[in-house]
């Protein structure tokens, strides 16, 4: 047994408010020759591998090492429910050394491998989360209990954050369940409810969270038994058969490459690891691991990731009033207008837990959105995704009404009528006179501000954009929209309400545009420019797509609407002048009938799926070259085309933290991510400035804004401007 | 002697879902999920909060089995808090009548001051059931654990066990007497001696005035809206009660054959309630309350009584049960505005008609010195009956009181009645009285 490297332990940081040795864990000694190993950190809410437990972890191993009269070992949290939330986080954020990194990787293998070795029969009993290194620990027991409760969540979500299950996860999992499940496991990430992980193998047996310990005892004593898993034949014939495991590491590769594109270096890595495990020594096979995770903790891909995921978690908090306490809950909310909006709000509402009343005056509108959730929720019961009963009550709670009757008790009304400002306002109007005087009335709008439509209605600091994205289900975020006399308990209980739905919240400012679409005007308009100017559409898409976008902007454009971005372009130029400046391009497509995918043709044509399903992008539209007759072939590059649909968006995003449209950098990257699809490898919008280095990016403006075709435009150099945020962060 | 109720209580509100032919439109719904609906939408426009509801009472004849005491399941997938209390009740055909009686015993004994009523029923769902032959197979079948014992069990099946027990022809047919409803129409129709063609003309008025009536509009305040379960694209909410024969005629009614008793009989299945699904919410309190709640009721309860009478003449019950509640509201046959009086068969409604008008009955049957009085048709069934309505038969007791409420502000009437029989031998009977102004 190597020694375990202390000294590199003591060069972790120490959290604050940690304990002296030994404070993390504690051993139990409930009858002779058990010993119950618990894992309890004061410091910390739900613990972590962080070095204070590291540390205590090695030496309990030490002291059950030595203990001559034990025969059996129970590995447990300090609850049924609680046991560890994985590695570090904060540590894997700030290391900057590929060695260095290996080396903690060792370290946590080694420590692990101590559990591993004890000559005794070892039992885990979990609950709760058990993700990445926590599963990890419990793969090296013999057996794994996992507590029966809604909050338990197993797997190995390391190639999410870019880094790979570091610690014999690759190693461990596929000798126990088979490659084809552990490739499943860690390349997507996945952490699964109970049933599913007993299902899958990845646990041995569920309990009953009062009954966790005392199963696990009696298991670990020889008391009651449970099988062993073995893979048995499947291993000769699947996991080290070179043939089948060739079939099944291309397959999935192809799968991830298509999924990732290439710009995601960590699944490659963990499924070229977790094939080749079954036929290699768990020496070698952890080393590989090490070495691995060495090169991809320092990769930028992994640094953004981990930026993504703590915006998310922080914007977790967004839910909750300046003093710390949780806003209000809503447990009953409307929606006006059953467009396909309105309809897809109101149906994940209900879906969602919240008794939800949709009004529109079109009794059309209002039986296409209950038959449209009846064909959810019976999709996501046959998914298994609910029971019968939980699936009933969902469809129960979606009331349907053609008149404003019927209101009066719920907590929050989203408005999601036509985009005219009259209709908006009558709709509050009628609304404020019904409902609570605290009662949330937000509006869903796109174009209008929220100041606008509040104005005249009474309490106007219930007040709110709630502003969702098109489809509602697919799309993770919501603005949160600050009127001037939004209050902060209005900003916190919407948040929480959008958190509910399973939605990512930002706060911005009442500006047109709001973020996102304000973002997206300048880039959109540039595709459009360069094609008028004789970029073949198809560069254009490739463009963005290589960039990293998930869709080329011609295609978004049809996607949201042409008749739609012709108007958001309306506001925006009118709001922010010159640089606004758009092709009058789309507003004439529009003229001629070509709305985009929802009238089977916009720039590309689209034939509808037989299957019902989206939409299929055909060729582009000759009809779009007849109007717009654009110049001869341009001599741009693909790399230029590149820069001007990146610049167009990045300087604009830039300008919106300048102008403090959101509070913060991490805000606003979080909100290009989940927004508008900005690479997560990137980690947003301005992390992508951070790390091409601004000089660079304001260099690469100016070059923009010199350019022949850019400075013959109106508006155009006023648009490659770099913003004061860039240029003094190039200084 | 008049005898005025312990406290002054209203039917504050009341919606129902439109009346569907069974094996129709709502032919996928169940009992639970059709009350949860109406009760949803009367709880939302009335803004009362649930919480505050003592009880909720529904009536229900064929409960669903996997929905035991289907008024709890109501009350739960309608969101009602799970602290108030919920049971059902069975009194046949007047069920849905039961509940609104139930709450409003409840109230005058000071046992709760809120309560949410109703009927409801889904004649489309009544199961078809193993008889007892094959029961008894499985039960063995069960118990076997050895290939002998298994082969044993099957020994003694025979083809004809698998023939079904229907509910509903049980559930419609007395068996104390041994009459299939339509039966006792028959029999009250020779001993009233009630024509065919009469028959058939009140059948063909209860269509033409329930078609005015949906025409009018007449029907659109008391019903919700309800996108029925198992709705495809493009499905509709049904909005209209979709039994009325528009253009029935008397010549189609004549061609069809009797249903009960071939080939005298003068009961067919055009001059009999059709089968039905359906449900109905009443929202039940004292006038202070509905004050307190900022509604405007209904209509008041004056008076209400159950009466038993013979099985065999089970349609006779209104006659018997509105004595009584005449009686204790004080007041007339011909002081009624607005009756509902339920058209189970034509036959029967007329046979009603005949009985409430004669001496003789009233004296053999009713201990009375003179008749009840002339039973004004064109007051009767103003918007048409279960004829044309249909009959949901645990709901009707409730709905038939919801559109007798609203009637009485159409016609401009003081007083009202809704009665019905009940098979068994049973009539009851409300008497409303109209509030403000």
């Amino acid at each position: 047994m190597s020694a375990l490297d202390l000294a590199l332990l003591d060069s972790m940081p120490m959290p604050e408010g940690a304990p002296g040795p030994g404070g993390c864990v504690r051993i139990e000694r409930p009858e002779p020759g058990l010993a119950v190993l618990v894992i309890d950190p004061p410091h910390r809410k739900l613990a972590v591998f962080d070095r204070p437990l590291m540390r205590d972890l090695a030496a309990a191993f030490d002291e059950l090492s030595r203990d001559r009269a034990l025969k059996a070992l129970v590995l447990t949290g300090k609850s049924p429910t609680a046991f560890v939330a994985g590695a570090d986080i904060d540590v894997i954020e700030a290391i900057d050394d590929a060695t260095r990194a290996s080396a903690l990787a060792r370290f946590g293998q080694q420590l692990f491998q101590r559990l591993a070795d004890l000559p005794l029969f070892k039992v885990a009993a979990v609950g709760g989360p058990v993700p990445g290194g926590a599963f990890e620990l419990s793969l090296c027991c013999n057996r794994i209990v996992l507590a029966e409760h809604p909050s338990s969540r197993i797997g190995l979500p390391e190639t999410q954050l870019g880094i790979l299950p570091g610690w014999g996860g690759c190693q461990r999992l596929p000798r126990r369940v088979g490659v084809p499940v552990a490739l499943e496991t860690i390349l997507t990430g996945k952490l699964y409810v109970a049933r599913q992980a007993l299902k899958l193998g990845l646990v041995d047996r569920l309990a009953a969270p009062e009954n966790l310990v005392r199963i696990a005892c009696d298991l670990a004593l020889g008391r009651t038994r449970c099988p062993a898993r073995e893979r048995g034949l499947w291993s000769v014939l699947v996991d080290r058969n070179p043939l089948a495991r060739a079939f099944i590491t291309n397959a999935a590769r192809k799968d991830v490459l298509k999924k990732t594109r290439g710009r995601y270096p960590a699944p490659l890595a963990a499924l070229e690891l977790a094939a080749a495990a079954p036929s290699t020594s768990l020496e070698q096979g952890l080393e590989r691991e090490a070495q691995a995770l060495g090169r991809l903790a320092v990769s930028p891909e992994c640094k953004s990731l981990i930026s993504i995921f703590r915006g998310s978690e922080e914007a977790k908090k967004l839910g909750r009033l300046p003093g710390g306490a949780e806003a209000r809950a809503i447990e009953r909310a409307g929606v006006v207008g059953g467009g396909v909006m309105g309809g897809a709000i109101a149906s994940l509402l209900a879906e969602k837990g919240v008794d939800a009343r949709l009004c529109d005056l079109a009794r059309k509108a209002v039986d296409s959105a209950l038959v449209e959730h009846a064909r959810t929720i019976d999709g996501a019961l046959r998914k298994r995704r609910f029971e019968a009963h939980e699936a009933r009550a969902a469809l129960d709670r979606l009331e349907g009404a053609t008149t404003l009757e019927g209101f009066a008790r719920c907590g929050l009304v989203i408005e999601a009528v036509a985009e005219k400002l009259e209709i908006k306002r009558s709709v509050f109007a009628t609304l404020a006179a019904s409902l609570a005087p605290d009662a949330i009335l937000a509006t869903n709008t796109s174009s209008l501000s929220v100041d606008a439509i509040a104005a005249g209605v009474a309490h106007p600091e219930r007040i709110v954009g709630m502003h969702f994205f098109n489809p509602v289900r697919l799309m993770p975020l919501v603005e949160i929209v600050r009127g001037s006399h939004t209050n902060d308990e209005t900003v916190a209980a919407t948040a929480r309400l959008a958190l509910r739905l399973g939605k990512t919240p930002v706060v911005v400012r009442d500006v047109a545009g709001f973020l996102v679409n304000r973002v997206l005007g300048p880039y959109l308009d540039e595709a459009v420019r360069l094609y008028e100017s004789g970029v073949a559409p198809a560069q254009i898409e490739r463009a963005a797509l290589d960039f990293g976008l998930p869709m080329g902007p011609l295609e978004l454009l049809d996607e949201v609407g042409l008749d739609v971005a012709a108007h958001a372009a309306q506001s925006l130029e009118a709001a922010y002048g010159e640089r606004m400046k758009s092709s009058r391009l789309v507003a004439k497509l529009v003229a001629c009938g070509l709305k985009g995918k929802k009238s089977g043709a916009g720039f590309f044509q689209y034939e509808p799926d037989p299957r019902g399903g989206r939409p299929r992008k055909g060729e582009f539209n000759p009809r779009v070259t007849e109007a717009a007759r654009p110049h001869a072939a341009s001599t741009l590059r693909s790399e230029d085309v590149r820069e001007r649909l990146a610049l167009a968006l990045v300087n604009e995003a830039a300008l919106c933290l300048e102008e403090r449209v959101v509070e913060s950098e991490r805000e606003l990257d979080l909100a290009t991510v989940f927004g508008m699809g900005f690479p997560p490898f990137y980690g947003g919008a301005l992390r992508y400035v951070r790390s091409r280095g601004a000089r660079n990016v304001v260099d690469a403006l100016e070059r923009c804004s010199a350019a022949a075709d850019v400075t013959a435009r109106d508006g155009a150099r006023e648009r490659f401007k770099p913003c004061a945020l860039l240029v003094e962060r190039a200084r | 002697m008049p005898r005025a109720l312990a406290k002054e209580i209203v039917i504050a509100a009341g919606l129902r879902t439109a009346q569907t032919k069974a094996g129709g439109q709502f032919r996928r719904e169940d009992a639970g999920r059709l009350g949860a609906a109406v009760t949803r939408e009367l709880l939302a426009r009335t803004g009362v909060d649930a919480a505050q509801l003592d009880e909720m009472i529904f009536g229900c004849v064929g409960q669903p089995q996997n929905q035991v005491n289907v008024a709890r399941v109501i009350a739960i997938r309608a969101g009602v808090p799970q602290r108030v209390p919920a049971h059902t009740v069975g009194r046949n055909c007047a069920s849905g009548m039961q509940a609104l009686t139930s709450a409003v015993v409840q109230i005058e004994a000071g046992r709760g001051e809120l309560f949410l009523c109703g009927g409801v029923e889904v004649m489309s769902a009544y199961p078809l059931t193993y008889g007892p032959e094959m029961t008894a197979l499985f039960e063995q079948l069960s118990r076997a654990r050895t290939l002998p014992a298994r082969l044993a069990a099957l020994a003694s099946f025979r083809p004809w066990h698998l023939k079904p027990r229907v509910a509903l022809l049980e559930g419609l047919t007395d068996p104390t007497c041994g009459l299939i409803m339509g039966r006792t129409a028959e029999l009250l129709a020779r001993d009233w001696s009630i024509t065919r063609e009469q028959g058939d003309a009140l059948a063909l008025e209860s269509h033409s005035r329930a078609e005015r009536a949906r025409a009018n509009g007449r029907f659109a305040r008391e019903i919700a809206p309800v996108m029925p379960l198992g709705a495809r694209d493009g499905a509709q909410s049904v909005l209209a009660d979709d039994g009325i024969r528009e253009g029935q005629s008397l010549e189609a009614l004549a061609k069809l054959k009797p249903y009960f008793e071939k080939p005298d009989g003068v009961v067919t299945v055009g001059n009999s309630s059709q089968l039905t699904d359906g449900a109905c919410a009443l929202l039940v309190t004292t006038a202070e309350r509905a004050r307190a709640l900022g509604l405007a009721p209904l209509a008041r309860v004056r008076s209400f009584a159950w009466a038993g009478c013979e099985p065999a003449r089970m349609g006779l019950g209104p006659v018997y049960a509105s004595a009584a509640a005449l009686d204790d509201a004080g007041c007339e046959l011909e002081d009624l505005g607005a009756i509902e009086l339920n058209e189970a068969f034509a036959h029967q409604v007329l046979a009603c008609a005949r009985a409430f008008d004669s001496a003789q009955f009233a004296a053999r049957e009713l201990g009375r010195g003179r008749a009840l009085g002339a039973l004004d048709l064109a007051r009767t069934n103003i918007n048409g009956g279960a004829i044309a309505l249909g009959h949901p038969v645990g709901c009707t007791g409730a709905r038939l009181v919801l559109t007798l409420a609203h009637q009485l502000r159409e016609s401009n009437a003081e007083l009202g009645l809704a009665t019905l029989c009940i098979g068994g031998g049973q009539g009851g009977a409300v008497v409303l009285e109209r509030c403000g102004a």
